[in-house]
């Protein structure tokens, strides 16, 4: 490799790019913290009108949870198939982990319609105002995080295929997905079943 | 393609001034020196113009019944003043001396995301731009029922609602127009950008400290710089999601802080000042890093008590989250609440005062300096103790309520962020100026800057506390004859004028000693950090080679030794280590990679303001123009030959 | 890369993980109709299955565990801060009349 690579660094043993990320996360806990608070809130207020337990479909919304909650497992698989330098299987995974991601967001889409025609929209009152916010915040993250897998996909079938030392790695966005996994996690219980 | 430097071609092509290489290397440079001297000058201009705010704010309140400016005009003047100071002018100056000494200081050849840096400074001049064009395209209409029933003029069409954004004030009811829209997207798009730069700097610090420059071996600034990128990373997020809150009620109907929809006005304040106490110290403490860095080297001692310095910075920085209340104790929050933030505020004097005590033990029997550096730092120290010593003042609650909204509160944040932020800055300004420049600034222009400002300064600012302590309330724009205040209002107004004169000393000192002053020498100050260990102004490598860190001021103790009584000896063979440290660092033995430049950071930035307008205008068109812009830089950037930079 | 990298399981430690995940979720709604008979608690149930999900996916799928102290301290200092904040504000809010 080049000089500049082996200009010498105090080492941390964490990757820099990998490193980044992290701090990104730490600081997306933040942004999902402070939407909670306030979705909290506004939960505990005695308002009237129309609220997200009058519209919502539990177990839609927990087979929503599941899906995303093993795309995972298969973004898991991915990096360990890259690890293993087996091309045509990471490929797989990481399709699969998008198209998992697409169907969540599709349950998504179709949530809201279902509860737009309920009657609960988004300058209806405080408890919607403030679902919304809160989900389709999440919701974006997990666009951003399908368009990044696809273009990893993309970048895989090229020739060089995916490797973990650099460019966008594939490290970085399973780092971004997981991260927005647990966030569900987080919402799923906090929004819809407490 | 990677740009290899080879060691005899460089010096021809890549040495400054730089300006012989054309703008398009600035718009597409991803060097981390030439994206600090873009932040201090774009910041510096903003300063300029928050500054002539504060200036015609002053016009108006030198006479009492004034009409110099209407009521709509005076409350855009002021909103625009302090969102302009705190946020385009002492934030990104503070960058500036990020981007440009923090490499420097761990001996790295550039931050650890040379194009992420770029994206954050295009997105911090766009942010800008976008803020201010609504002297162009905002409106500020008078509220239904209001006193402020006159034609707004252009002046007026500014933000209004203070920088502060209070809730429902701020809302869409009390403040119509699209003013306000602009303030709220406007200070979303800057705080991308400087989260963005707070990832970059704690990465750089974290991974790209050059070989024994462990943590207990950085200098000061380099902390400072470190914790201030912790609270940015930290508080940024949550007046993120306030903000979108506002645009969502003011632009989408919903009621997320007004009352009538079930709404929280109080939640605003806890998120506003959950980010704006911690913004705070983002403020304040690159200039401790800065003053913790001058008064060693011209007291030629070093810094007194290094480590408590250090870790009183993260006392502060950590502390410094929970405080935001004492913003609030005029609202409706518990009493019990008032007790603890009464309490933490009273706290946080603490790891203060032992700053405090240490710069004061550096100095403490040293062989002083007094040249201009040296001056705005002891300044510093005493403009600053006033403002803190009046901010204690307002941990007693009874007395903050009494205090709430007078001049008071006004004299104290401008002794801590005048006083204290922008002397350290102007001390850093001076002191760096050899290193970025090669050439000497004007030492006697450099003092009657100080002493005018000095003067200027207290006279603005130290009536200002009787003023208030009379009851003379902020952000009001006229006080009647009857209540005596003009006396010390034209004072105020005087001392302001005073430090615009100051300001003018400063910039023809910067001017003309950037053309023509004397050439820089190799070490001008005698300095301790591995900074000045290499030529000024600074080779676009930096390091030829990687320095080896042996120690704290690790410069400073390869030019002295000890005696037996513990002072200082030159090394009789300092004198020729310099030479030779020149002499390498103008010629690297080795081929040197540098990151190449890329025109997508500002391809990205530009699809920013775009999004912020289209919520203004209701426009899709500008939506997607906006996100085109956005995803073609990101794929252009994604795409990039990836050996090279990131 | 590091060495850490050596000691992250294998797929099928991975897909088993998934599984006690899967289960996780499941009794987390089965909770949520089982509200009458549980009663107030619930409520600290769902938390700890939550807690427990966040933890195992943060753990192992996001290799937390086998991840260098300076990632680990960031991430979890961001954690613990969100929380005290959070708490307070919260506490604030729902305590206002009251105190």
């Amino acid at each position: 490799m080049s000089t500049a690579h082996a200009y010498p660094h105090e080492d941390t043993g964490v990757e820099t790019r990998k490193l980044g990320m992290w701090v990104f996360l730490s600081t997306e806990i933040l942004f999902f913290g402070t939407l909670i608070t306030t979705f909290m809130i506004f939960k505990g207020k005695d308002f009237p009108g129309i609220k997200l337990t009058d519209v919502y479909d539990i177990p839609f919304t927990s087979i929503s949870s599941f899906v995303l909650l093993m795309s995972s497992l298969t973004m898991v698989l991915a990096h360990n198939a890259l690890e293993s330098d087996d091309q045509e299987k990471t490929r797989v995974w990481l399709l699969a982990t998008a198209m998992l991601g697409a169907v969540f967001l599709a349950g998504q889409i179709y949530e809201f319609t279902e509860f737009y025609h309920k009657g609960f929209e988004l300058d209806t009152n405080i408890f919607s105002s403030s679902f919304y916010v809160l989900t389709g915040f999440h919701g974006l993250h997990v666009f951003i995080g399908v368009v990044l897998l696809l273009s990893l996909w993309g970048i895989g079938q090229r020739q060089n295929g995916l490797t973990l030392e650099s460019g966008m790695n594939l490290e970085f966005v399973a780092l971004y997905w997981h991260f927005v996994d647990i966030v569900w996690i987080v919402l799923f219980t906090v929004v819809y079943l407490i | 393609m990677t740009k290899i430097l080879e060691p005899k071609k460089q010096n021809s092509i890549f040495r400054r001034p730089s300006s012989e290489t054309g703008i398009w290397s600035w718009i597409t440079t991803v060097d981390h020196k030439k994206i600090g001297i873009m932040y201090g000058y774009a910041a510096f201009f903003f300063l300029l113009i928050g500054g002539l705010e504060a200036l015609v704010l002053r016009i108006q309140l030198s006479q009492p019944d004034n009409n110099f400016l209407s009521a709509a005009e005076y409350n855009a003047m002021f909103t625009m003043h302090g969102t302009t100071m705190i946020f385009l002018a002492i934030m990104p100056i503070s960058a500036a001396f990020f981007n440009y000494l923090l490499p420097l200081q761990i001996g790295a050849r550039d931050v650890a995301f040379p194009r992420l840096n770029a994206l954050s400074f295009w997105i911090f001049i766009f942010g800008g731009i976008f803020l201010y064009s609504t002297f162009i395209f905002g409106t500020a209409g008078a509220p239904e029922g209001g006193y402020l029933d006159e034609e707004v003029s252009w002046l007026g069409s500014a933000p209004n609602g203070g920088w502060f954004g209070y809730q429902p004030n701020a809302g869409l009811k009390y403040s119509p127009g699209t003013a306000m829209d602009f303030w709220a997207l406007g200070l979303q798009i800057l705080g991308i950008a400087s989260l963005i730069s707070a990832f970059n700097f704690i990465t750089t610090i974290i991974n790209m400290r050059t070989k024994g420059m462990r943590f207990m071996r950085m200098p000061v600034f380099t902390w400072m710089t470190f914790a201030v990128s912790f609270l940015l990373a930290f508080s940024l997020p949550i007046i993120a999601i306030a903000l979108f809150y506002v645009t969502f009620d003011r632009n989408f109907g919903t009621s997320f802080f007004l009352v009538e929809g079930g709404g929280d006005p109080v939640l605003w304040q806890h998120l506003f000042w959950l980010f704006g106490h911690p913004e705070v110290y983002i403020l304040i403490l690159p200039a401790f890093g800065i003053v913790s860095e001058v008064l060693p080297t011209f007291s030629r001692k070093p810094l007194f008590g290094y480590a408590a310095i250090v870790f009183a910075g993260f006392g502060i920085a950590f502390i410094g989250f929970g405080v935001w209340a004492h913003h609030m104790f005029a609202s409706s929050i518990s009493t019990v609440a008032q007790a603890g933030f009464g309490l933490s505020t009273m706290v946080i004097a603490v790891p203060t005062g032992v700053k405090i005590f240490n710069w004061l033990g550096t100095i403490w029997g040293g062989k002083l300096k007094l040249n201009t550096p040296m001056l705005f730092s002891l300044g510093f120290i005493g403009m600053f103790v006033i403002g803190g010593l009046s901010g204690v003042t307002h941990s007693i609650v009874p007395a903050d309520t009494q205090q709430t909204d007078t001049y008071y509160i006004v004299a104290h944040f401008h002794y801590v962020l005048f006083g204290g932020a922008m002397f350290g800055i102007f001390s850093g300004l001076y002191y760096w100026f050899p290193k970025v420049w090669g050439k000497m600034y004007n030492e006697t222009l450099g003092k009657i800057h100080f002493w005018l400002m000095l003067i200027g300064f207290n006279l603005t600012f130290g009536p200002m506390h009787w003023l208030g302590l009379q009851g003379q309330v902020r952000r009001t724009w006229v006080y009647a004859k009857e209540t005596n205040l003009q006396f010390w209002n034209v004072i105020v107004t005087i001392g302001a004028f005073i430090i615009a004169l100051s300001i003018v000393v400063f910039m023809i000192n910067w001017i003309f000693s950037k053309r023509n002053g004397e050439k820089a020498p190799f070490d001008p100050w005698d300095a301790r950090t591995i900074e000045w260990s290499i030529p000024s102004p600074t080779p676009v490598w930096n390091f030829s080679t990687a320095p080896n860190v042996k120690s704290l001021d690790d410069f400073w103790h390869s030019k002295y030794d000890e005696d037996e009584e513990g002072r200082a000896v030159r090394k009789p063979t300092a004198d020729q280590l310099l030479i030779d440290l020149e002499e390498d660092g103008l010629n690297p033995k080795e081929e040197i990679i540098l990151p190449n430049p890329s025109y997508f950071p500002i391809v990205l930035a530009s699809g920013l303001p775009l999004l912020g307008y289209a919520v203004i205008f209701k426009s899709i068109a500008l939506a997607v123009v906006g996100v085109i812009l956005i995803l073609s830089g990101s794929f252009g950037w994604g795409t990039e030959p990836l050996e090279e930079g990131h | 890369m590091s060495n850490s990298h050596l000691s992250h399981p294998t797929p099928k430690k991975y897909v088993q993980i998934a599984i006690v995940l899967g289960v996780l979720t499941a009794i987390e709604v089965a909770l949520y109709y089982t509200e009458e008979i549980v009663g107030s608690f619930t409520a600290p149930l769902l938390v700890t299955l939550a807690i427990g999900k966040f933890v195992i996916v943060v753990g192992w799928f996001m290799h937390l565990r086998f991840e260098n102290k300076t990632v680990n301290r960031f991430f979890t200092g961001g954690m613990i801060l969100a929380l005290i904040l959070f708490a307070i504000v919260m506490f604030e809010r729902a305590s206002a009349n009251y105190f």
